[in-house]
């Protein structure tokens, strides 16, 4: 795995990673070490319903002597600017001088959102961009309850501007959470499906990280490990929720994953599953599990070296195979892991008409951030319809 | 002969190299999202007591009117990207992609990324541009 002379990145890791089962119970002594007296937890009505709210609202303490002082439970699945506004207000409301999220990525998102206008006094919308932050924010403790998304490490947001029908991105080193408590207990409840979608996007995760072009041997790392990992234990997680070593090892993988794509990026996989996902409603880890192999044969000859990694960590011998049998064995076992884990692989399977894949919709994926650092190029958007197809 | 970054005389130069970018205006063709701000960060010890605004009014391709403003008017622009000297003067010498560098943290964008995304080989044909003014640095 050889890197050019000329190879320079900086590496950031900057969240704090309290890792085991039961782990929740240092949710206070973690808001404490970060100054927080007063928290506001960020969760959706799924996590309330499981009865994880509450949890941690226990842990936190409430009355003389707690921390937990509010609950902002309104995220919906897609979160908007108005969301991260009401919740911020009752911050205000509730003198919060801490958040602290339980759930998935839009929950961790708009938390984010929320530490942005708490620890600004602005509105959200006066931070869109990147690096529009000059000073560390409001506390931000995570407590993830999928194995996915990896935001508990990242350096970005992405709200829906509902106004204006579109997402809006914040991109900045300031918003990376400070702690993120993985516990697997929380993780047991998320139903097989959801498992693994949320593992497929860890896995898609990682392999863009490998393909970037932004890659580096620090995220590599971090990323073929991540592979390994999730190739061993998201069918055993899919097979049982309740195997908390298994849940645990799930969370770790996707933490890394996470961290590998904070700095290497991501790629035209995301850009796909952005922009179908959004218009087909479409499971955002589900959306790269489909495009992931398509992606694969379609970067092949950039970066075939990359893809035999990939392949190898996935647990193929690849040392007899030339370079486009190493990619189609790396697309093959992206695709296999995905079926094993029960998710259809082809768009039509989740209701998308062939008739939706249009040189619009092409053209919408190149306004994608993340296809900036696929490694290869996307100059016509007309190309990419070939591996919307392939993907249908 | 060289002109100092930035300046007026700078800017005069980097407007002629745009218009005169056949690259750019192909890359830059369908561009009607208004202008692009420059601003660099005050450095006192080389000279720069003040931030220092650069509006590029592009549209279509070809660059209207560009000029040196404050920081405020700078920031009025739809797309503002900020950075001190030393990253500039990566941007002038190809060292840093403006995009790259505003996702890694390097640079900061005020505004909408994903529009600056599609039109990135707009972006590296600006940085083009810049390259072929004879430019000289107030560090050096």
């Amino acid at each position: 795995m050889a890197y050019d002379a000329d190879l320079n990145f900086n590496f950031v890791y900057r969240t704090k990673i309290v890792f085991g089962a039961g782990s929740l119970r240092e949710a206070p002594i973690e808001v404490a070490a970060l100054g927080g007296t007063r928290v506001l937890l960020v969760t959706d009505p799924g996590v309330v319903k499981l009865g994880l709210a509450k949890r941690v609202e226990a842990a936190l303490g409430q009355g003389s002597g707690g921390m937990h002082v509010g609950t902002y439970a309104d995220v919906p699945s897609d979160s908007s600017i108005d969301t991260v506004e009401r919740g911020a207000a009752l911050g205000r409301e509730m003198k919060a001088d801490a958040v602290v999220s339980v759930g998935g990525g839009s929950v961790i998102d708009t938390a984010k959102g929320i530490a942005i206008c708490l620890g600004t006094g602005h509105r959200l919308v006066e931070h869109e961009g990147c690096n529009t932050l000059s000073k560390r924010l409001t506390p931000h403790v995570v407590i993830p309850t999928t194995a996915g998304t990896g935001s508990e490490v990242s350096y970005a947001a992405v709200v829906k501007d509902a106004e204006k029908h579109r997402k809006i991105l914040f991109v900045d080193w300031f918003i990376i959470p400070d702690t993120a408590i993985l516990d697997p207990e929380l993780t047991v409840g998320l139903p097989p499906k959801l498992t693994a979608a949320t593992g497929m996007d860890a896995l898609t995760h990682a392999v863009e990280s490998l393909h970037s072009l932004q890659r580096e041997p620090i995220a590599d790392a971090l990323a073929l490990h991540a592979i390994r990992l999730i190739k061993e234990y998201l069918p055993q997680a899919v097979e049982n929720g309740k195997d908390l070593h298994v849940r645990g090892q799930m969370l770790i993988a996707a933490n890394i994953a996470g961290c590998a794509f904070s700095n290497a990026q991501v790629g035209l996989v995301h850009a796909m599953a952005h922009t179908a996902g959004a218009r087909f409603g479409i499971h955002h880890g589900h959306a790269n599990s489909i495009f992931l192999p398509h992606v694969i044969r379609y970067n092949g000859d950039a970066c075939a070296d990359r893809y035999r990694l990939a392949a190898e960590a996935m647990g193929v011998d690849t040392r007899a195979m030339n370079d486009d049998a190493a990619v189609e064995a790396a697309a093959r076992a992206c695709a296999e892991l995905a079926a094993r884990c029960g998710l259809s692989a082809r768009l039509r399977d989740v209701g998308v008409a062939e008739s939706a894949i249009t040189a619009e919709l092409a053209e919408a994926t190149t306004y994608d951030g993340s296809i900036v650092y696929n490694p290869k190029f996307v100059g016509e958007s007309a190309s990419l319809i070939p591996v919307y197809k392939a993907a249908w | 002969m060289s002109v100092p970054f930035p300046s007026a005389d700078w800017v005069v130069k980097y407007k002629e190299a745009i218009n005169g970018s056949a690259a750019y205006k192909a890359a830059g063709a369908t561009w009607e999202k208004g202008v692009v701000a420059l601003v660099c960060t005050k450095k006192p010890e080389i000279g720069l007591p003040d931030d220092v605004g650069i509006w590029l009014d592009l549209h279509q391709g070809v660059c209207r009117d560009a000029k040196l403003v404050a920081v405020g008017e700078a920031q009025k622009a739809p797309f503002c990207i900020t950075g001190d000297y030393a990253r500039w003067k990566q941007v002038v010498r190809k060292e840093l992609d403006p995009v790259k560098g505003m996702m890694q943290g390097k640079l900061k964008l005020k505004g909408d990324l994903a529009t600056i995304v599609k039109y990135v080989k707009a972006s590296q044909e600006l940085v083009e541009c810049c390259s072929k003014v004879d430019t000289k640095f107030l560090d050096e």
